[in-house]
């Protein structure tokens, strides 16, 4: 799964004007023609610089989102639940390993990679400093995070950069797998018990504020979003991506029975596009800026593992090493 | 730090000095290459950090191969990947080979070939070669796989260097149709949906 949303914002427009002028002009016409860019050729230093922070943004995303459900395994209800979600979480870190490595190829180190996640100087999906009290929001993730995800994913698979397209590929076959899986928690819930639709509907209610945060604020239409729009790094506005998620998922929840917490929430017949109420983007930057209820937690357990899997990278690293008795 | 997880409640004090981390704490990179299906060509997927070959190995299976695409997977060394220049447009990668002073060495290896023929795609393995050095390989390959389509890429790759599977080590993947459980088409929830459906409206 992952965080779109991606802001651009905080980057000079002008670096542009440093770049060798034919250079640019063929990269632009390799793109222009559909053609894929490989870590091997000349790239614009703007366009390096959004996709390793896009891309690693991503691989922080899958890694942290591991852990809200993660945390639901041992508790999934049934042998065949605990299977799938240990299945699912194996998966999603499996994914960030994917993602390290096509960022890895523009030049950012592993190490600086994980360092930036654990000290807070990344950012990785803001929907992942909510927490799953309950088995519903486990399903909820697993369902609608993920169907979110997956129409990111999509479009960013169609992007420029060769590596990045290729992970996505992968990542995108195994999605498919997730979003059933959720799919399927979800009609099980639904079909329940009224304590089950009960428990399903309290988890919409929870989670639908960080859903329609998830895919970010409205762009600013810039020059400057417009240039990575042309070189294909951001594949679609975030209102664009948000329209298509309501128009694929909405439909889905109200077929349940369910009800979505926002009254001012319909498809708007004339312009084809869902209104909704805004949601409160200051919460948003709260929450991105460490004010969450479950930031704190999440970067935690990762420092802690890091730390706690060193003496396990330190063995490795000199397999032959081995015991010797003292002397004397 | 109050989590709903007590396992989150137990863990020790978070670290406050957090070091960046020395170069290598990830270790270094090892290709990894699968086979899609028995009797096609392995083509290369992707990397993993290991620190050593052995290690790659397996770091490779859990990363690769947890689903049925794969029947055989190897790996090398990201160093002992011989990369020729990247063609353009409609040229030929053979013919960007630099002519180099003809080595004649008594020892010869035999290395892998790898052609990449499209932009974006992967580099699929074409076929082996003797030769004493990395660029008399790729001169030897041109005489033996070049053709009418241009090749993007070459990669040239000691077979001793590749950790390969053995053939006794193949029933690693043997489990996986059982793994039905990490298959999309194991959730179908269609017919309880529909019976729920159809009960609503009847309700109404």
């Amino acid at each position: 799964m992952y965080g779109g949303g991606n802001t651009f914002e905080g980057i000079k427009t002008d670096s542009l004007a440093q770049e060798d002028p034919i250079k640019l002009a063929e990269f632009e016409a390799r793109i222009a023609r559909g053609e894929k860019i490989e870590p091997a050729d000349w790239m614009p230093a703007l366009y390096r610089k959004q996709l390793i922070r896009m891309i690693e943004q991503h691989a922080h995303s899958e890694i942290i989102g591991a852990l809200p459900e993660g945390t639901w395994i041992t508790r999934a209800p049934g042998f065949k639940r605990k299977l799938a979600l240990m299945a699912k979480v194996q998966d999603e870190v499996g994914h960030a390993q994917l993602l390290y490595s096509a960022a890895e190829t523009l030049g950012k180190t592993r190490e600086e990679m994980i360092h930036d996640l654990i000290t807070g100087k990344s950012k990785y999906s803001n929907i992942f400093n909510y927490p799953a009290f309950t088995w519903a929001d486990a399903c909820f993730i697993s369902w609608l995070v993920d169907a979110g995800a997956i129409v990111n994913q999509l479009a960013n698979a169609k992007g420029s950069y060769g590596p990045y397209c290729r992970a996505l590929d992968r990542i995108c076959a195994e999605e498919s797998f997730h979003l059933k899986y959720g799919h399927h928690c979800v009609i099980f819930l639904a079909t329940g018990t009224q304590k089950q639709r009960d428990m399903f509907q309290e988890a919409i209610n929870r989670w639908w504020a960080p859903m329609m945060h998830f895919f970010g604020p409205a762009d600013k239409i810039s020059a400057h979003t417009q240039v990575l729009m042309n070189w294909k790094v951001k594949m679609a506005t975030n209102d664009d991506t948000r329209n298509q998620f309501l128009d694929m998922y909405v439909p889905k929840i109200w077929e349940l029975g369910f009800t979505i917490p926002d009254p001012a929430l319909k498809k708007n017949t004339d312009t084809g596009r869902w209104d909704y109420t805004e949601p409160d983007w200051e919460e948003f930057k709260r929450v991105i800026n460490g004010g969450g209820p479950c930031n704190e937690e999440r970067l935690a357990v990762r420092r802690i593992a890091e730390e706690r899997g060193k003496w396990v990278r330190e063995a490795l690293r000199s397999p032959k090493a081995s015991y010797v008795m003292p002397l004397a | 730090m109050k989590s709903l997880d007590p396992r989150v409640n137990r863990l020790p004090e978070t670290p406050k000095d957090i070091v960046p981390k020395a170069p290598l704490d990830q270790f270094g990179t090892f290709e990894v290459f699968v086979q899609p299906k028995e009797g096609k060509p392995f083509q290369h997927e992707g990397i993993v950090h290991a620190p050593e070959l052995e290690m790659a190995y397996v770091l490779a299976k859990e990363a690769f191969t947890r689903r049925f695409t794969c029947t055989s997977l190897y790996v090398v060394d990201t160093r002992s990947v011989f990369v020729s220049p990247l063609a353009e447009g409609t040229t030929n990668a053979y013919d960007l080979l630099e002519q180099k002073q003809e080595q004649h060495s008594i020892s010869e290896d035999t290395f892998e070939i790898y052609h990449l023929l499209k932009r974006g795609k992967q580099h699929v393995h074409i076929g082996t070669v003797k030769a004493s050095t990395p660029d008399a390989a790729m001169q030897q390959a041109k005489t033996m796989f070049n053709t009418s389509t241009p090749v993007m890429n070459i990669w040239a790759i000691r077979t001793k260097d590749i950790r390969f599977t053995e053939e006794s080590e193949k029933d690693l993947w043997g489990t996986l149709p059982e793994k039905k459980f990490r298959d999309a088409a194991s959730y179908k929830g269609g017919d309880k949906l529909k019976t729920f459906l159809e009960r609503n409206s009847q309700a109404l």
